[in-house]
């Protein structure tokens, strides 16, 4: 129903569109309409890499260069229509796409953009060497529908405007699966997304190949517009650039940003162009680039979401109803955030769990079995000539609470991280359920029923929180109804339910550490492993969360707990297993744990360890 | 020749049916032509060049009272700038024929790149375009509404290399038989030694020592001339496309013992000429070295060449002034022949036209065959002499003696 919804301001938009299109005759203004679909689509395409991956990509010329000269050599060498060529184009840009991703997803932040830069330029090189610096299109008066040479320049607008709705519901489509939610998650945080069980490297590949298939198409049909081709006009700079301008001016991360960008800046460009160019030439892109600085310093994320914010806000401030965004199918306001006020109150949310209490402790009734689902053998890290984690041994147990505690720096985290696959040991072995763990990549861990919550937050700022613990989901579930249900589920088991529409980024400290949670949760995980679950938490509020942690080990969850305040985990834990310097200190139950003198030592210093002793 | 009397007959009936309608037009007091090139970014320096030649051309023609065939009606130039990539010449080229529907002819676009985009839109549009670019593919279109007035890119080394041996031939007393060539990866030097390598230097006897190619711009010209030194071949092939490339390889030359025609330098480009190059490189240094192109200021110019140094400071007169000059002295030929300012005419006249030996471009007729290339186009051999750019051949033309250096 969403879905269909969201369909309506695209056919709004195609029907003004050809209408407009329809009755314009001047074959100039024709091109332009065209134009701006070509270059909103080459930007749709740019967007479903970069735009929801947040991998900025400098090199999409390649792509749509590879669809250019595909269409031409076709129709110069074989004779080949453009109705061949382009989808031929479209498999070819997907190849490359593939190619072009596996080995450059090695790379993070400005060195991906840096290494996506090179490949248009060495085709740029690659094309001109083989001769192809210039060629035409031949013109077939004898088969103009054929040859997609029509007498009729409408024509070719209409055939745009397909693309570009074909693009723009393929992209919604996206968006809204998992698929999107994956890519909006690595986005945001690609280490969480990760270890909620999304298989990072898969999801990149496919998006680049979706990526380049629509680029090449696009670069494919602006060839049967442009009819020329040359390497610098398809593979240079510029045309990686357009991509980026078109998207990042209408917005980012939308499938109306590139649309909205197109459409206002390939026609200011072209007018400034044709009004000043013959008269002070040079003068509009002086013109044009000033325009840009000003909206980038005005709409930072784009035209698009800057006016969203906008309409949201006088929305809030007119009715105080909420409007469900018609666009990103992300948040739509919840009424608990407009009883709320400015949602920072915090007052929704408390979990209706049990109150706290003190838990039976200290060799009392105990909830663990007698097996062991994780087995830690001398494990051991180093970074340089630090040794974080030496020879660490211990084992957890289905059904208990573990608490792992230790000073600060002594290598809880460090453990946490070669629990669940984001480093590798140099030595050691990791047995879950008796089967080796080393080696494998965070999403197989959460696959295998490993779920972790970070001492940093790691929440999607832009998504709700729905979709922020869905993303969680996706690892288990078939189909995305499924994810969605188990992400409410895990929503309500942590007591969230009432804030699910908002914003990761309105939530308060405890909120977002329960939606942690609650993400962990939605991947159905055996064994959780949380990392300082109760750093900045007041008091009330540790309790509240204590409670949801106490709820979850009932429902059959093993926990393994890292925090380095012991006062909360006494209450909290079945077992202790203290760390300092990277190493095992002690191991056992609170009670003793709490008196031993190695503890109160790495705690509170020797001074105080001879006094216990007094 | 079947051909041909179709083509006349064509064009006589045209005439004929188009004669009711000159009685009946109208005089106009104005006819406009435009002129599509580059104005802005990288190439708006030749454009700006292109511009003087229009410029001066309509002055000129205005100033010997008009097109009398129209009445004296008088040229106005419409400037278009057709930018500095191919799809913005495609753009300007569809702005030029949907907003300027009275143009009769134009002329551009500098880059043949830029004047195969505008000419597909223009043939589209029926308007004829002359044009001074090189490319063959121009051409080979089967397009009826582009007329290239320079000979083209494998026509201009075909016939400027037999002509070069000649000159060594006489100069110095033997026959050139070894070659180097150091070129940039650009469109116009790649068509131009493709053309050397496969054919040419097989005809002429002439063996390839030296075959290097860089992606500009040139880092350092020093191992380049290092093979060259050590080749000694009898010619050099130097075929850079931007100034400073071109600036870097003189001056290697010169230091290495090479410059000044000591190995006979031959471009195929108009960048080594260009006044550009005086900027950075003394005129002692370029002492000598030649090029191949498709036109200069050559005997018979003097007048347009000393308005071009008047009006505009240029100290001398290129291909980008002359051709397009000539090109305004065409577009009003055509329209005394049409009769009527009307581009359908005008084209239908250019296909016809035997408008005799031509004054503004070297070689050949005022006339154009099928294809629309000039008969006969030929090209001119500039050489630097103090200083000076000036054409040494064809003999005919020339306003300087060649002098090729003794070893």
């Amino acid at each position: 129903m969403n879905a269909v919804r969201s369909l309506g301001p695209l056919a709004l938009f195609a029907l003004a569109y050809a209408a407009v299109a329809m009755v314009i005759t001047n074959s100039y203004y024709q091109l332009m309409l065209t134009l701006v679909l070509v270059w909103a689509v080459f930007g749709l395409s740019w967007n479903v890499l970069s735009g929801y991956t947040g991998l900025i990509s400098f090199g999409h010329a390649a792509f749509f260069g590879i669809g250019a000269y595909t269409t031409v050599l076709g129709q110069v060498y074989f004779n080949l229509s453009p109705w061949i060529t382009i989808p031929i184009a479209v498999a070819l840009g997907a190849l490359a796409g593939l190619i072009v991703g596996f080995p450059t997803f090695r790379l993070r932040g400005h060195y991906f953009a840096l290494a996506m830069l090179a490949y248009p330029l060495a085709l740029l090189y690659v094309f001109e060497w083989l001769g192809y610096q210039e060629l035409t299109l031949p013109m077939r008066r004898d088969a103009p529908f054929t040859y997609m040479q029509f007498e009729d320049p409408r024509i070719n607008t209409l055939i745009a405007l397909v693309m570009l709705v074909a693009t723009v519901i393929a992209t919604r489509f996206i968006e809204r699966s998992r698929f999107g939610m994956a890519l909006l998650a690595i986005k945001q945080n690609e280490a969480a997304a990760e270890a909620a069980g999304i298989d990072t490297l898969r999801w990149k590949l496919r998006a680049i190949t979706v990526s380049a298939a629509i680029a090449a198409m696009a670069g494919g049909f602006y060839t049967v517009v442009l009819l020329v081709v040359t390497p610098p006009s398809v593979f240079g700079m510029l045309v990686s650039a357009q991509a980026l301008t078109v998207a990042m001016f209408g917005g980012v991360g939308t499938v109306w940003g590139p649309v909205l960008g197109s459409v206002i800046l390939i026609p200011i460009s072209e007018i400034l162009h044709a009004e000043l160019g013959a008269r002070i030439p040079g003068i509009q892109g002086v013109v044009f680039g000033l325009a840009i600085i000003a909206v980038i310093l005005l709409a930072p994320e784009g035209i698009y979401w800057r006016v969203r914010d906008l309409l949201r806000k006088r929305s809030l401030a007119k009715s105080g109803a909420g409007m469900p965004s018609p666009l990103r199918g992300g948040p739509s306001l919840s009424e608990a955030e407009i009883r709320g006020g400015d949602g920072a109150s915090g007052t929704a949310g408390v979990p209706s769990g049990p109150t706290p209490s003190p838990s039976p402790q200290g060799g009392g009734e105990l909830r663990r079995g007698d097996d062991v689902i994780l087995s830690v053998q001398g494990v051991s890290k180093s970074f340089g000539g630090l040794k974080a984690v030496q020879n660490v041994s211990f084992d957890v147990l289905r059904g208990e609470i573990l608490g792992i505690i230790g000073p600060n720096g002594a290598g809880k985290t460090t453990l946490f991280n070669l629990l669940n696959g984001f480093l590798r040991p140099d030595a050691g072995r990791v047995l879950l359920d008796g089967t080796e763990m080393v080696g494998r990549k965070p999403h197989e861990l959460c696959r295998a029923g490993v779920g972790r919550t970070f001492q940093v937050m790691r929440p999607f700022l832009r998504m709700s929180v729905a979709d922020n613990v869905v993303v969680g989901a996706y690892v288990h579930a078939e189909t995305d109804e499924e994810a969605r249900r188990r992400a409410d589920e895990a929503i309500a088991t942590v007591g969230l339910t009432d804030v699910a529409d908002r914003l990761g980024g309105e939530l308060t400290t405890k909120q977002l550490r329960l939606m942690e949670l609650a993400r962990a949760l939605a991947g159905r995980p055996r064994l959780l492993l949380l990392d300082e679950t109760l750093a900045g938490l007041g008091h009330s509020e540790v309790g509240d969360v204590l409670a949801v942690i106490r709820k979850l080990a009932r429902s059959g969850i093993t926990i393994v707990i890292i925090e380095h305040t012991m006062g909360a985990m006494v209450q909290l834990v079945d077992r202790f297993v203290v760390l300092d310097h990277g190493m095992v200190l002690v191991e056992g139950v609170p009670k003793t744990v709490t008196k031993d003198r190695r503890v109160i030592e790495a705690y509170l210093g020797k001074k105080w360890s001879a006094h216990v002793d007094a | 020749m079947a051909d041909l009397t179709r083509r006349t007959l064509i064009g006589s009936t045209a005439i004929a049916l188009a004669a009711p309608s000159i009685v009946r037009a109208q005089s106009p007091t104005e006819v406009k032509v435009g002129l599509i090139v580059p104005l802005s970014g990288l190439y708006a320096r030749p454009a700006s060049v292109m511009r003087m030649g229009a410029e001066i051309g309509i002055d000129d023609v205005n100033a010997a009272g008009g097109i009398k065939a129209l009445g004296g009606a008088k040229l106005k130039l419409v400037l278009i700038d057709c930018g500095d990539t191919v799809e913005k010449a495609k753009n300007a080229a569809q702005r030029m024929v949907a907003q300027e529907t009275d143009l009769v002819a134009a002329t551009g676009a500098y880059l043949s790149s830029f004047t195969l985009a505008v000419t597909e839109v223009t043939e589209r549009a029926q308007l004829p375009v002359l044009t001074l670019s090189y490319s063959d593919l121009l051409t080979d279109r089967g397009f009826k509404y582009i007329f290239q007035t320079a000979a083209t890119a494998s026509s201009q080394s075909e016939q400027g290399l037999p002509e070069l041996m000649k000159l060594a031939e006489t100069a110095s007393g033997k026959r050139p038989k070894t070659v180097a060539i150091v070129m940039d990866n650009t469109a116009t030097s790649v068509a131009t030694a493709k053309a050397l390598k496969e054919k040419l230097f097989k005809q002429l006897g002439l063996e390839l020592v030296v075959d290097e190619v860089w992606t500009p711009p040139l880092a350092d010209a020093t191992p380049l001339i290092q093979k060259v030194r050590a080749a000694r071949p009898d010619l050099l092939f130097a075929m850079p496309n931007a100034v400073s490339d071109a600036k870097l390889l003189v001056e290697k030359m010169n230091e290495f013992g090479l410059g000044q025609g000591r190995i006979p330098t031959i471009s195929f480009s108009i960048t080594i000429a260009e006044p550009d190059v005086l900027q950075s490189v003394s005129p002692q240094v370029l002492q000598g070295v030649m090029t191949v192109v498709a036109n200069w200021g050559f005997k018979g110019h003097e007048r347009l060449i000393a308005e071009v140094k008047r009006r505009y400071n240029e100290p001398w007169a290129t291909q980008n002034v002359i051709s397009t000059y000539g090109d305004i002295w065409l577009m009003a030929a055509a329209l005394e022949q049409a009769g009527k300012p009307d581009k359908e005419a005008v084209a239908q006249a250019l296909r016809t036209m035997d408008g005799g030996p031509a004054k503004y471009y070297p070689g050949g007729q005022l006339k154009f065959d099928e294809k629309g290339r000039r008969v006969g186009a030929g090209v001119t051999i500039v050489q630097w002499q103090n200083g000076v750019p000036v054409t040494v051949f064809p003999k005919e033309i020339a306003v300087a003696e060649p002098f090729w250096p003794k070893r």
